[in-house]
């Protein structure tokens, strides 16, 4: 929809109005006459992909800083490190799951009830601050790891760069709120571990999806939504509800990415199943961090924590507690595969997982 | 200390293993009880909450100038004896990325956060004439895709910091979100009033972004000149916008804009004060080159041009007058930041490019 040529004539005949082009206003090259009106969750993303905009390509040649439906400069600078397929690094529920990040931001320096924390026996929040300090050191690779990527995404699929900040925000609040809690109670920070380091090896957006998302941040979110079992208080509670939640999108991010990239590159399978045999096999058996079931430092914290305390009665019920744990981690897990179309991965999990699952 | 509490502990037998082929739990050993790490005071929690200044207290505050960790090692945790693999971080140096203001921002902008969505009084926006709609949405589809550029590409950097530098890749990620917002809400609005995006911006300082060297050329770019320009433009959204939407998410972006500004600032001050004439010496080139890619960015860009002249003014004489009051005001405010940066006297030394759009724009 041009504007009329009656304002153009007009506007270039004012005093000054000579050296007007106006050609942008008189033969647009994006679509225009949209109106879009707030539904009941506001004016969201999904709210605005109509029309030519919602219409996203399958592929690119776009390697300029151009977003998705506006008009193209035939001089625009280039820079040839856009990825051109929508597949690199599409997820169907990006934009929801933008927006619920949008609205779902909570603080740490006020939303858990800091001056509620109680004085806790000193073994008990002793394995509270070395599970804190694990938790602090690895969150934030899960925001440097997407981080990574987001250079290569273009603005035809800008969705994607969006939910990677909401994601890169989050997992700065979780490195903030385990630190924060590791200090909180007079015992500070502990052992460090080996860390979460591997991950930043993903050299494509999908094997981050599979290492980070699917594995990594939903073991964690298993761990997070149990939380209630090893929380000592209102304090620990609330901080686990609220990073499970988080990490809920960040995993739903991942399954709908694999999801999308299994049906639409289903000979990527094979390759897809590569990562997951390293993520597992680091998992079952090659660390301890991981090895939640095989002890290092956080899993005795946490059995500590479970069995609320280190008599050899309470360290057995937290292991126990521990295993079962364990068992929601991968039975989830194996949920996550089938939804992604992977449920063939149950014969070929590494067998210390197999032995867990239903 | 933990020592005293831990080292006696009995040592329970292993745990008999429930399912087979799952490893029996070793016997209880609680060594990373007993490391060396400060044990802070308990906090009192004030109405702010429990901030990361307040956390970060004592030894916890201390941030050396040089990191030695080549891992995810958190600052005060006591360092592993595998620390697996060395990442790939390059920074390790707190001259390349600290401000002194990073934790009071980085809670700020927690509590400062907005919410495009439903924040924005979108039933607002009333019809407007078409030239009026089509050179707004223009401005706000340049808006939306500077601050991509800048979020994209700042992404991409948060993998280069190392970990005992925390509280700037916290604040990092704030102002990544920032910016993400800034990209929605922009675009919404272009797409909300019978309008739609407008032409692409030509790219040259979005391409200095991409090919920033360092990460203090990056914010120069990012945080000093873009944002001081996009700044001193939101400060004027009284005078651009035209319904009650408008006027928020200028006055919402300005006042994340005056925070990615500050770190700007700060950054850019700690960069100087910490380094030798070799730093003044960078920090004019990447000025220079920025002002250039700047002025290339502005000069081409007629659609923003016309859109500004036709929404500032009544006329097309007075939206010129207005367009060259709005680059003067803009061209102060990043002269402004270099001075509260200690880079004093800039003023004499603004690339003739830019100047001459400022002046002629």
């Amino acid at each position: 929809m041009a504007v009329s040529p009656g304002i153009l004539q007009e506007l270039r005949k004012e005093s000054g109005g000579e050296d007007l082009d106006l050609s942008w206003l008189d033969r647009p090259l994006a679509e225009r006459g949209l109106r879009v009106a707030p539904g009941k969750r506001g004016l969201t993303l999904e709210d605005i992909a109509t029309s030519s905009y919602g219409a996203i390509p399958a592929s690119t040649s776009n390697q300029s800083g151009r977003m998705r439906g506006a008009a193209p400069r035939s001089d625009a600078q280039h820079t040839q490190m856009i990825w051109p397929s929508k597949a690199a690094s599409w997820s169907e529920s990006a934009m929801l799951l933008y927006e619920e990040a949008v609205q779902r931001q909570w603080s740490s320096a006020v939303d858990v009830p800091w001056a509620d924390l109680p004085d806790l026996p000193e073994e008990i929040e002793l394995a509270m601050s070395q599970l804190c300090t694990f938790l602090t050191q690895v969150e934030f690779i899960a925001g440097d790891v997407p981080g990574k990527y987001a250079p290569n995404v273009s603005g035809e699929y800008f969705e994607i760069g969006l939910f990677l900040a909401s994601q890169i925000m989050d997992e700065a609040r979780h490195l903030d709120v385990f630190r924060k809690r590791a200090l909180a109670n007079g015992i500070g920070l502990l052992q460090a571990g080996p860390g979460a380091i591997g991950l930043l090896t993903a050299q494509d957006f999908t094997e981050m999806a599979s290492t980070l998302h699917l594995v990594g941040e939903g073991f964690v979110q298993s761990m997070f939504r149990m939380g209630e079992m090893f929380a000592q208080s209102e304090v620990d509670k609330r901080m686990f509800r609220l990073a499970a939640q988080d990490e809920s999108r960040h995993v739903a991010f991942g399954v709908m990415h694999m999801k999308y990239v299994i049906e639409m590159q289903p000979e990527r399978r094979d390759e897809i199943h590569t990562y997951l045999d390293r993520m597992e096999g680091q998992l079952g058996t090659g660390s301890a961090q991981a090895g939640l079931t095989g002890g290092g430092q956080t899993g005795e914290a946490l059995a500590i924590l479970l069995g609320g305390g280190t008599s050899e009665t309470q360290l057995r019920e937290g292991y126990l507690k521990l295993l079962a744990i364990r068992k929601r981690q991968v039975n989830e897990y194996m949920h996550r595969l089938e939804v992604v179309g992977l449920g063939d991965r149950r014969q070929r999990m590494a067998p210390m997982m197999q032995a867990l699952l239903n | 200390m933990a020592d005293s509490e831990t080292q006696g502990q009995p040592q329970a037998a292993p745990i008999a293993p429930e399912i087979p082929g799952i490893p029996a739990p070793p016997a209880l050993d609680m060594s990373w009880a007993r490391v060396p790490t400060a044990r802070p005071a308990k906090p009192t929690i004030g109405a702010e909450g429990f901030t990361l200044k307040m956390a970060d207290a004592g030894e916890y505050a201390y941030a050396p100038d040089h990191w030695p960790y080549e891992n995810d090692t958190p600052r005060g945790s006591y360092p592993a004896k595998d620390r697996g693999l060395p990442a790939p971080y390059t920074i390790y140096e707190k001259a390349e990325v600290w401000a002194e203001n990073c934790a009071d921002l980085y809670e700020a902008a927690i509590r400062e956060q907005w919410k495009p969505a439903t924040q924005v009084s979108w039933s607002s926006i009333e019809p407007l004439p078409d030239h009026i709609e089509a050179s707004l949405d223009q401005i706000f589809s340049n808006i939306s895709e500077q601050q991509y550029n800048s979020n994209a590409v700042l992404m991409g950097w948060l993998k280069e910091i190392s970990y005992g530098y925390h509280e700037v890749k916290l604040y990092l990620a704030t102002q990544t979100f920032d910016q993400a917002r800034h990209v929605e809400a922009f675009r919404k609005r272009a797409l909300a009033n019978g309008g739609g995006l407008g032409v692409q911006a030509p790219g040259f300082l979005s391409r200095a972004v991409f090919a920033a060297f360092k990460f203090t050329e990056l914010t120069v770019y990012v945080n000093i000149i873009r944002t001081a320009f996009l700044l001193a433009l939101c400060e004027r959204g009284d005078a651009i916008g035209r319904s009650q939407a408008d006027r928020q998410l200028f006055e919402l972006t300005a006042n994340d804009l005056r925070r990615h500004l500050a770190y700007g600032v700060e950054h850019l001050r700690h960069y100087l004060l910490q380094g030798d004439d070799a730093k003044r010496r960078n920090v004019r080139a990447w000025l220079e080159r920025g002002e250039i890619m700047l002025a290339a960015d502005l000069r081409r860009d007629r659609p923003l041009r016309e859109a500004l002249i036709l929404v500032l003014g009544g006329s097309v004489q007075a939206g010129k007058t207005a367009l060259r009051e709005l680059r003067q005001a803009q061209l102060r405010r990043y002269l402004r930041a270099l001075e509260s940066a200690t880079f004093v006297g800039h003023e004499q030394h603004v690339n003739p490019a830019l100047t001459e759009i400022i002046d002629n724009p």
